[in-house]
């Protein structure tokens, strides 16, 4: 579907090599070797206090490692708050905490970052009309970008939060379990909001603890247990049922030989 | 799936552009009223011009205050100490004034003194992370106490006619007919307005209150907002002190009680929503109109001043429910018009 950019080689977009990481005297997260391909949809999986959530902060600019070093095209990165990751182009959208539900669509997606003109005043009709075209490329049927997000479906709520990420250029878009307390009907929708992403040449990462979900959606699936990769397998070097015996074992078989052990 | 997205469609329609504006649904009510006190007022001397300026005048200085406080509750906080801050303004200011300092430097003094006041009410509310509630209850009791124990709680002339140019800007009228009080409202609001509906701190300041979460994960400094919203109410205070005392030529200890919760109902009956976040300008200006017109027409019909609380509840509580109503239709709507 998405041609791989070409030119850039080899380097993936994001390498994040031994990450460490300790709350305390809790180590959340123990030497993870993580890297996302350009224009890839990778599935991070694992069971709660895996560890995802830890990563993906690392990742986002919100905590930072104790150990190890992250690459982004190549370049080594130090990121101190979540604003360098925007700068770099990682969008993170948080489930259920990514917009204001009493205010419009257009200021949803332009929160923050307010199209303007003199004197700081907000170009709204440029809002509206902005939106409402990122929303349509995410093959979102909405009308009126003055419509509240309160009155949305989940599914369309997830779709204000992605065309914003999506208006803002970004190259990586991580998706934190947004088809959480989702309809069958809405979580199919975001799903096909990812394929959307990556037609536009973005990456994505699908944080998610269902499985199924998962298998849908991602071309690879990184599974994290207890803070330790487990498993770094490609769709089509593994089955739906392996990785569901890998989440709930919390072990890698030695029988399995798909698996291309990164770990 | 495509269901809700049709019904947000139909916000085009009038009827849906009746709900989504909300100042309008306001304005009627302010309308209904204004009609009652003219009818039943003895000799319709509700409308009577000298009624008309008296309420412009006065009715600005607590509208001023009110239309701060819609701005301060829709980033998601309240202030209960706008009365006891204006007490303490007003004292301030005959206190500097008497200092024998130039007349335009003693009002400064006064809205920097009431800045400061607000601004010192929104750091604890955000740093101290305590309710505004508690914060400015606190300050409520204060900053009135201190002010009885400074002025001994006696009323005190003060001479500012010998400042007519300060007396007509501030107090008098323009061109002898409509009152400067009213323009300096006029002015207020509509700098509120245009920051909150057009300028892009507006959105800040919305989203802050409606979800301080996401607003701080899109990078906006929510404890800023807050503390600038607290900041222009303490201001509008001041405004609003100054005028008073060039207005009634005296210090009272008692200026400004109760007008904490008179500023809260009005922003309530102009559509904002107690949790933040729901609100526009316009209907707080009527809403501020509505509970002043209210005060001033009951004076007008000899209605016994306790009766006014009584009335204030009524309209209180069923501007209220029909506020839910209201917001219910309005999901279907879209948002706000202002």
């Amino acid at each position: 579907m998405g041609d791989t950019k070409s030119g850039r080689g080899d380097t993936p977009l994001v390498r994040m090599v031994d990450i460490h990481k300790w709350f305390g005297k809790v180590c959340a997260l123990r030497g993870i070797n993580f890297e996302v391909q350009h224009n890839e949809i990778v599935g991070l999986v694992g069971d709660n206090g895996a560890g995802k959530s830890t990563l993906i902060k690392i990742l986002s600019g919100y905590h930072g490692a104790d150990r190890g070093e992250i690459y982004f095209e190549g370049k080594k990165i130090n990121m101190s708050n979540p604003k360098d990751a925007k700068k770099l182009g990682i969008e993170t959208v948080y489930q259920e905490q990514a917009l204001s539900l009493h205010v419009s669509i257009a200021r949803n997606v332009f929160m923050g970052r307010e199209l303007t003109r003199t004197l700081g005043f907000m170009d709204r009709k440029r809002m509206d009309k902005e939106s409402m075209d990122a929303i349509t490329k995410l093959g979102l049927r909405i009308k009126d970008p003055e419509a509240v997000v309160e009155a949305l479906s989940g599914g369309q709520r997830q779709g204000v939060a992605i065309a914003r990420v999506l208006y803002f250029k970004a190259k990586l878009v991580i998706l934190d379990e947004p088809t959480m307390a989702l309809s069958v009907q809405e979580s199919q929708q975001v799903l096909d909001f990812m394929q959307q992403l990556k037609a536009g040449g973005i990456s994505v990462i699908f944080i998610t603890h269902n499985i199924f979900h998962a298998y849908q959606a991602a071309e690879r699936f990184f599974i994290l247990s207890h803070g330790e990769a487990l498993t770094d397998v490609r769709k089509e070097d593994t089955t739906i049922d392996h990785l569901i015996e890998l989440i709930v074992s919390g072990k890698v078989e030695i029988k399995k030989q798909a698996t291309e052990g990164k770990t | 799936m495509t269901l809700s997205a049709e019904k947000s469609g139909r916000g085009r329609s009038i009827g849906g552009y009746l709900i989504r504006m909300r100042s309008l649904n306001v304005f009627f009510i302010f309308v209904i009223l204004f009609a009652v006190f003219t009818f039943l007022s003895p000799g319709n001397r509700f409308i009577s011009k000298d009624n008309i300026l008296i309420y412009l005048a006065t009715g600005a200085e607590f509208n001023i205050i009110a239309v701060a406080v819609g701005m301060l509750m829709i980033s998601g906080e309240f202030d209960l100490s706008v009365g006891s801050v204006l007490v303490f303004c007003s004292y301030t200011f005959t206190q500097v004034y008497a200092s024998g300092v130039h007349i335009l430097l003693a009002v400064i003094i006064t809205a920097g003194a009431g800045t400061i006041l607000g601004f010192i009410n929104g750091m604890i509310t955000v740093k101290a992370r305590i309710p505004s509630f508690i914060t400015t209850l606190g300050a409520m009791l204060l900053w009135r106490g201190v002010t009885l124990m400074w002025s001994g709680g006696e009323q005190k002339g003060i001479d500012l006619l010998q400042h007519p140019v300060m007396y007509k800007l501030i107090a008098g009228s323009i061109g002898g007919l409509i009152p400067s009080q009213f323009f300096w409202f006029i002015g207020i609001a509509v700098i509120l307005a245009l920051i909150m509906h057009y300028h892009k701190v507006g959105n800040w300041i919305f989203t802050t209150g409606d979800n301080r979460e996401a607003a701080r994960a899109m990078g906006i400094r929510t404890d800023r907002m807050k503390v600038l919203c607290f900041s222009i109410v303490g201001f509008a205070v001041a405004v609003a002190a100054v005028m008073q005392i060039f207005r009634a030529g005296t210090f009272s200890a008692r200026a400004g009680d109760g007008w904490e919760l008179k500023a809260i109902a009005a922003a309530v009956v102009g559509g904002t929503a107690l949790t933040g976040g729901i609100g526009s300008m316009m209907g707080v200006f009527w809403g501020a109109f509505v509970i002043s017109v209210i005060e001033n027409g009951l004076v007008l019909l000899r209605v016994p001043y306790y009766w006014t609380f009584t009335i204030f509840g009524v309209v209180i509580v069923s501007t209220a429910i029909l506020s839910v109503y209201i917001e219910k239709r309005r999901l279907l709507f879209g948002a706000e018009r202002c």
